[in-house]
């Protein structure tokens, strides 16, 4: 997928990421995210194309995910057989990012072929083709992964991991966060706050009672629901409490703080 | 004749004096665990548990009716102390369910905050109330409701006593107006209960759950588990030098009969733990004397160590571990002395009759997971043409039917399972305790080692068996079962058979050495299964917060390793606990013990596939 969109999409700044993206495109080196879901590692890598007027190759990583995906493939066209670039491909060709969202959940076999470009080579060979593509200078390797998200028992290899600059997300600080409601919604101050009250309250709970946390994605649901003019406690409800939990006493307790926040 | 006028007297009085309202009662066990999280999430203290909080007399004035009938003179409050959280075990206050519940929560709300402890009660009670307010905005107009709702029920200051007047009007402005007053001016008698704010002088004794250190561990006893209420326990040293069959005191001034006397009672009269039960809720304070004769002594022949030759067999030289005191924040190295044990004289032997169905049905469960190669069939990408796919597209094609798009390789797939798996039993003598009619804790754990170990051995993942149990620091023993070297054979299924119960939980020490165990192992997944039946225990001060503290450094420590800890637990309370030591998703809760068995080897397929 490929966007290239006028406007920057909206981003709040938490630390000083943007300038550590814009260096490590300078210098050609290979990102990786890591962040909770939702905390806006995708928007970040969007905001950051846009900035840097770069085409941006998206490729959301599945468990069937094979390397062809990536590389590209022979199709059966009508009497002959055409090869078709693959996102990954393109993006080498064509220089920009290529942004791969959750790259755990790719096969194995894919990170593999992410070592040749991940590495000072930067060249992606097609054995299929028989090319062996050197990147542009204009070429980003961008990679995300979520180390919570429910991968007992996946991992990245270490082999792979040494070839990125890495980059820690969490979720933003309470002002922050209030920031990007306003931005993302336009709902009043007022409100902003009390989710992000919410949303304290929920992120206390990590490691105990719920698997994943309120993100800042789901805020600016809750808070897009409540704009639209229903009701807080209920748009928390739908957006947040049931969204977060399927245990029926977990429920009761996060409604109650919601509540405990809207007021009844 | 006259007990029956009696008892229907005491009926009528009490059921007149009683402001209770059964039909909105709400019981602490229904919301306990929402209310715990909902302590959590406000800020609240992760390690602190909820429990049920005992009742205390509160000597203000009564109504004449509630004089009449004895009833009111006690009340449950709220307080918090350095392990739990305790809450009226029921709340029947007010006439409408929502207010009741609201209450609770509203007590949970406000526990959560920290305030000065140097403020007197007055003042913290408003500040927190303020500081909750603040917070969480929504909860105005529930406290007004509350308020409103109690202010109602209270004794009017126009029917007291000047002074008493006084101190009550400063109560309610408190209520209505947080943080407008500065102190109270306290009357003679003390004031009505106020049960929107926590227990005046929560009467903490030291080191909390006073029952609790050297008591051993509750084998059974699920009738006394289930009565969540707490006394309040005071512990008071035995004067040595004084006879007890002779009163040091005028018996006119002895008001009650809960005052602790020493009295040389070898033998308890009144078998009639009922009876006993009764006298022990109408009581303020149950008084516990340490003494460490009669019934420690009785303790301590039970759980002596066995003599060297009827042992198991010692592995080698004891190892030191370190343990973590929460206390203190810091890390006590080489604090346990762990020994690795060895069955002594175990005979191979086959698996029971009871379990062959079951094992041979897991097997040929489990040995769909063993790796194996084969073909997948219509792949996008692939080593070979996939020659059915071919004709297929080329039919196709042929004819009118839109072609859509095809896989037309053949790919070979390699499903590699590697993974090493350390299975740690609880062996504590809490596992000498009946599950039903026939089973013992021991029996369905050993039934289950069988069958995770059949099942495992279908799938060929590497997996090790270690139980453990504790007496103090000084000995705690870890059981050798089956290494990582080991091939499962008769053997082990003897050693397994040979396991029994003894001693306590001293799980920190346990897992820090199957941590270390595990970490050798060189597989990319790694996972710790710990099987367990109730809370870290042991004789000295590893019980309560400080054991499950330890238990939690010490699953931390295994998890930056690199090792997945799981447990898996048939204990139904814990969910006070576990998680906070595996967090959600990290410990699931065999509500009938008898499936465990059946469950083990389902659970370890589910989290490895």
């Amino acid at each position: 997928m490929e966007t290239q969109t006028n406007t920057t999409p909206f981003y709040e700044p938490s630390g000083d990421e943007c300038d550590l993206f814009e260096r490590a495109w300078k210098n050609r080196l290979p990102l990786l995210i890591k962040g909770p879901t939702g905390c806006g590692k995708t928007r970040f890598v969007a905001h950051m194309a846009a900035r840097l007027g770069l085409p941006l190759h998206t490729v959301a990583c599945h468990d069937d995910l094979t390397a062809a995906d990536l590389v590209g493939r022979h199709l059966i066209g009508d009497g002959e057989t055409i090869w078709n670039d693959g996102p990954l491909t393109r993006a080498v060709r064509e220089g920009g990012i290529c942004y791969l969202d959750e790259v755990v959940e790719a096969r194995k076999d894919t990170t593999v072929v992410l070592h040749p470009l991940a590495d000072d080579r930067r060249m992606l060979p097609i054995d299929r083709t028989g090319e062996l593509l050197q990147a542009p200078p204009a070429f980003m390797l961008v990679v995300s992964y979520n180390p919570g998200y429910q991968n007992f028992l996946k991992g990245m290899k270490p082999s792979t991991r040494q070839r990125f600059v890495s980059l820690t997300f969490d979720f933003p600080s309470a002002a922050q966060e209030e920031a990007i409601l306003l931005g993302e919604t336009g709902i009043d101050s007022m409100t902003a706050k009390r989710l992000v009250s919410i949303a304290g309250a929920f992120r206390a709970l990590r490691d105990h009672d719920l698997e994943e946390v309120a993100s800042t994605r789901l805020l600016v649901y809750a808070a897009t629901l409540i704009k639209d003019g229903y009701d807080p406690v209920r748009a928390c409800q739908a957006a947040l409490v049931e969204t977060l939990t399927d245990d029926a006493e977990t429920a009761v307790a996060l409604s109650e703080v919601v509540s405990a926040t809207f007021g009844r | 004749m006259e007990e029956y006028v009696g008892e229907l007297w005491d009926r009528l009085i009490t059921g007149a004096a009683e402001k209770r309202h059964a039909a909105a009662i709400v019981k602490l066990d229904d919301i306990a665990k929402s209310a715990a999280i909902f302590f959590r999430a406000l800020g609240g203290d992760p390690g602190l548990g909820i429990s049920a909080a005992p009742a205390v007399r509160h000597g203000a004035r009564r109504r004449l009716l509630q004089r009449m009938a004895g009833s009111g003179e006690k009340v449950e409050l709220s307080w918090r102390d350095g392990e739990v959280l305790r809450l009226p075990s029921q709340i029947d206050l007010f006439a409408e369910y929502a207010l009741n519940r609201d209450l609770y929560f509203w007590l949970v709300a406000l526990a959560a905050v920290e305030t000065n402890s140097h403020w007197s009660w007055v003042v913290r009670n408003q500040q927190a109330t303020l500081a909750t307010l603040q917070r969480f905005p929504g909860l105005q107009v529930r406290y007004n409701r509350l308020v409103d709702a109690l202010l109602a029920m209270r004794i009017p200051p126009h029917k007291m006593p000047e002074d008493e007047a006084a101190q009550e009007h400063t109560i309610r402005q408190a209520l209505q107006q947080p943080g407008s007053v500065d102190s109270i001016k306290l009357a003679k008698r003390p004031f009505q209960p106020v049960p929107l704010w926590p227990h005046p002088n929560p009467p903490v004794n030291g080191e909390s759950g006073a029952a609790g250190a050297g008591s051993p561990e509750q084998t059974g006893g699920t009738a006394q588990k289930k009565n969540r209420r707490k006394h309040l326990a005071q512990r008071t040293d035995v004067k040595e030098d004084k006879n007890g069959f002779l009163m040091m005191f005028r018996a006119e001034s002895l008001f009650s009969w809960s005052e602790f006397v020493k009295v040389n009672r070898p033998q308890d009269e009144e078998d009639d733990t009922e009876t006993s039960q009764l006298a022990a809720e109408d009581m303020d304070h149950l008084t516990i004397a340490r003494d460490g004769k009669a019934s420690a002594a009785n303790v301590r022949f039970d759980l002596d160590l066995p003599a060297g030759a009827a042992d198991d067999t010692p592995l080698g030289e004891g190892v030191l571990l370190p343990e973590w005191n929460w206390k203190k924040q810091v890390l006590q190295p080489d604090y346990c002395n762990l020994q690795q044990l060895i069955a002594t004289d175990v005979k191979p032997c086959e698996l029971p009759h009871t379990l062959k169905n079951t094992a041979n049905h897991l097997r040929r469960q489990f040995q769909a997971l063993t790796p194996t190669r084969h073909w997948l069939k219509g792949q996008q990408d692939g080593e070979e043409l996939d020659l059915d796919a071919w004709v297929q597209l080329a039919s196709e094609r042929n004819s009118t039917i839109p072609t859509s798009e095809h896989g037309l390789y053949r790919a070979q797939v390699n499903q590699e399972r590697d993974l090493a798996c350390l299975l740690l039993a609880d062996l504590s003598l809490s596992t000498d305790a009946y599950v039903s009619n026939h089973a013992r804790v021991i029996d369905v754990i050993r039934d289950s080692l069988l069958l995770f170990s059949e099942a495992l051995t279908a799938t060929g993942d590497s997996f090790a068996l270690y139980g453990f149990s504790s007496l103090k620091r000084s000995n705690v023993r870890f059981h050798y079962i089956k290494g990582f070297d080991e091939k499962y054979s008769g053997h082990v299924r003897g050693r397994i058979t040979a396991i029994k119960p003894g001693y306590y939980t001293r799980m920190g020490a346990a897992i820090r050495q199957a941590s270390s165990l595990l970490v050798q192992q060189k597989k990319r997944q790694r996972l710790l299964l710990i099987l367990t039946d109730g809370k870290p225990n042991d004789l000295d001060q590893y019980e309560g917060r400080y054991g499950i503290e330890d238990t939690r450094m010490a699953l931390i420590e295994a998890r930056r390793l690199g090792l997945r800890p799981f447990c898996v637990t048939i204990d139904t309370e814990a969910s006070d606990y576990l998680p906070h030591l595996f967090g959600a998703g990290g410990y699931v809760v065999i509500r009938n013990p008898e499936d465990l068995p059946k469950e083990l080897p389902q659970l370890y397929a589910q989290m490895t596939r």
